[in-house]
């Protein structure tokens, strides 16, 4: 299917917090109440719209242990987007988000659009995070920031495309040469094209399997 | 009437798949999830529990050579799974006595045993049917307190806080591990991978736990009903395996192997290298899993203990 656009999005954050299953939640409306733990990275894409316009998301889910940060490292480079995920069941995934922070800024553009989510906010009674505190520390760090839970599917829809609506908007604003796609962007039919012209036309577009 | 299954029966199509489901149950709200199984038993090629047993002399030398060849034409039966792999990989010498092993077998479950205790020592939970899939000290060595089951002051030894908290890591695996098999809707059979696990990565502190190692051990807790046995068969698996999950701030071990199996692509098949290549800039970071777990997520369970099978030695 053609797009205007296709965002590449990263999602990182402890492990067991959830990414998976948010990322399910987003590309096939389900909820798997146990989900396999993911080794490495994975990977998974759906179309949105946006303004009208075909926007694809491309969505490269990573493994929580720290064990596995350098892997997840190189995976910052060439994102437009990330979901910062912590459990508000578990305080201990709230405070390492400082951590992953830094390593975000240290290893992605720095015009990435960061989304933090607060998931699993479907179990009010073993929260261990306050709404306040995630407002405050998305305030503090200038991110975008929503509670969500991928059981539910509340907030899940929301979060990925009010992401892509920020990056959409940078890209309106001129924040990026969508040209360079070390920004995480491509552009494709009816995108703005960059200086070099609506660089992977038809290639970006045809049956490839991994389009 | 006829009822299907005498149908099915008298075609036989269904013969083995029925066979396999009985030895390792599957969930029936996970069966659209996972992967088909291909592996059937094949009289005359498949190592038959007879086959097996005929290859003892008297006093328990074991004809290692023609087993070896049998598996590879057809992999090994379930009923017999656990006291092969032992063999393959490693736990016991071929030309040993029934007499040896079983002294080996008794000085290593006590040495396990020993294991356990000292974790024990430190972290009650260890060994009692349960496990945890909450930190019981913060990052810095502070005891959380919470179910009456944790530690009691501050940790000051490196290796120990390490150790400590890792364990809830390892629950929050061990819940997640082979979830379509029945056998782990079982919090016991949950607690003796864990149990395992959580042992391994006291003894071998230099690795300590990394994801994916569960996917590795969970087919001998599986296999192996008796603990320290199961701890023994992974411990001989992690003796190859154990430099891939050796991580350092800027890599992890497998990616050697992803390396080597870059050159490998590019000297068969140089355009799928490049193709790769400009995918991924050459890093083959699609099959890390698969080097990783070994294609335990690729293949069904009993499929991928088939390829473990007629790879190994």
């Amino acid at each position: 299917m053609s797009y205007a656009y296709l965002f590449k999005y990263i999602i990182i954050g402890d492990t067991g917090v959830g990414k998976s299953c948010l990322l399910l939640q987003f590309t096939d409306k389900r909820f798997q109440p146990v989900h396999d733990l993911t080794i490495g990275v994975e990977f998974g894409a759906r179309m949105i719209t946006i303004d009208n316009k075909p926007i694809k998301l491309q969505i490269w889910d990573t493994a929580g242990q720290e064990s596995f940060r350098s892997i997840t490292r190189s995976y910052y480079r060439g994102a437009a987007g990330a979901l910062l995920v912590y459990d508000i069941t578990r305080r201990e995934t709230f405070n390492h988000l400082a951590s992953w922070l830094e390593d975000a800024r240290q290893h992605a553009n720095a015009n990435m659009t960061i989304m933090l989510i607060g998931n699993k906010c479907d179990l009010a009674h073993r929260r261990a995070v306050t709404t306040e505190e995630g407002e405050q520390f998305a305030k503090d760090h200038g991110l975008i920031f929503m509670e969500a839970s991928a059981k539910t599917a509340q907030n899940v829809e929301e979060a990925f495309i009010k992401t892509a609506a920020t990056i959409y908007k940078k890209i309106q604003d001129g924040v990026f040469d969508v040209s360079n796609e070390s920004y995480g962007i491509k552009v494709g039919y009816g995108g703005i094209p960059g200086p070099s012209g609506g660089r992977d036309g038809s290639s970006s577009q045809g049956g490839g399997c991994c389009n | 009437m006829v009822g299907w299954e005498a149908i099915a029966g008298m075609f036989g199509k269904n013969a083995g798949t029925e066979d396999l489901e009985a030895f390792y149950p599957v969930r029936p709200e996970c069966k659209a999830d996972i992967p088909k199984t291909r592996f059937r038993p094949r009289a005359g090629k498949t190592l038959s529990a007879r086959r097996w047993h005929a290859a003892f002399s008297e006093d328990g030398h074991l004809d290692i050579a023609k087993v070896l060849r049998r598996i590879q034409r057809g992999g090994i039966h379930p009923s017999i799974k656990g006291l092969v792999w032992e063999f393959l990989l490693g736990c016991f010498d071929p030309n040993s006595s029934f007499e040896d092993r079983n002294q080996l077998r008794q000085q290593r479950r006590e040495r396990y045993g020993m294991w356990k205790t000292e974790c024990q020592n430190m972290v009650p939970v260890i060994g009692s049917g349960k496990f945890i899939t909450t930190p019981i000290i913060t990052d810095d060595g502070q005891p959380i307190e919470d179910g009456g089951w944790h530690v009691t002051s501050a940790v000051a030894d490196k290796k120990v806080a390490q150790w400590m908290l890792s364990l809830h890591q390892i629950g929050l695996d061990v819940v997640r591990t082979d979830r379509a098999l029945t056998f782990y809707e079982n919090e016991t059979n949950q607690a003796k991978l864990w149990d395992v696990l959580a042992i391994y990565s006291w003894v071998d502190d230099d690795i300590g736990y990394v994801q994916g190692m569960n996917d590795i051990c969970s087919p001998m807790v599986i296999l192996l009903e008796n603990e320290a046995d199961a701890f023994w068969c992974f411990e001989r698996a992690m003796r190859k395996l154990r430099e891939n999950f050796r991580c350092s701030t800027n890599s992890i071990g497998v990616q050697s192997q992803l390396s080597t199996l870059s050159q490998v692509i590019r000297t068969v098949d140089p355009k799928l290298h490049q193709h790769l290549e400009d995918l991924d800039g050459g890093e083959y970071l699609f099959a890390f899993r698969m080097l990783m777990v070994l294609f335990r997520r690729e293949f069904s369970f009993i499929d991928a203990l088939y390829l473990w099978e007629i790879g190994s030695r």
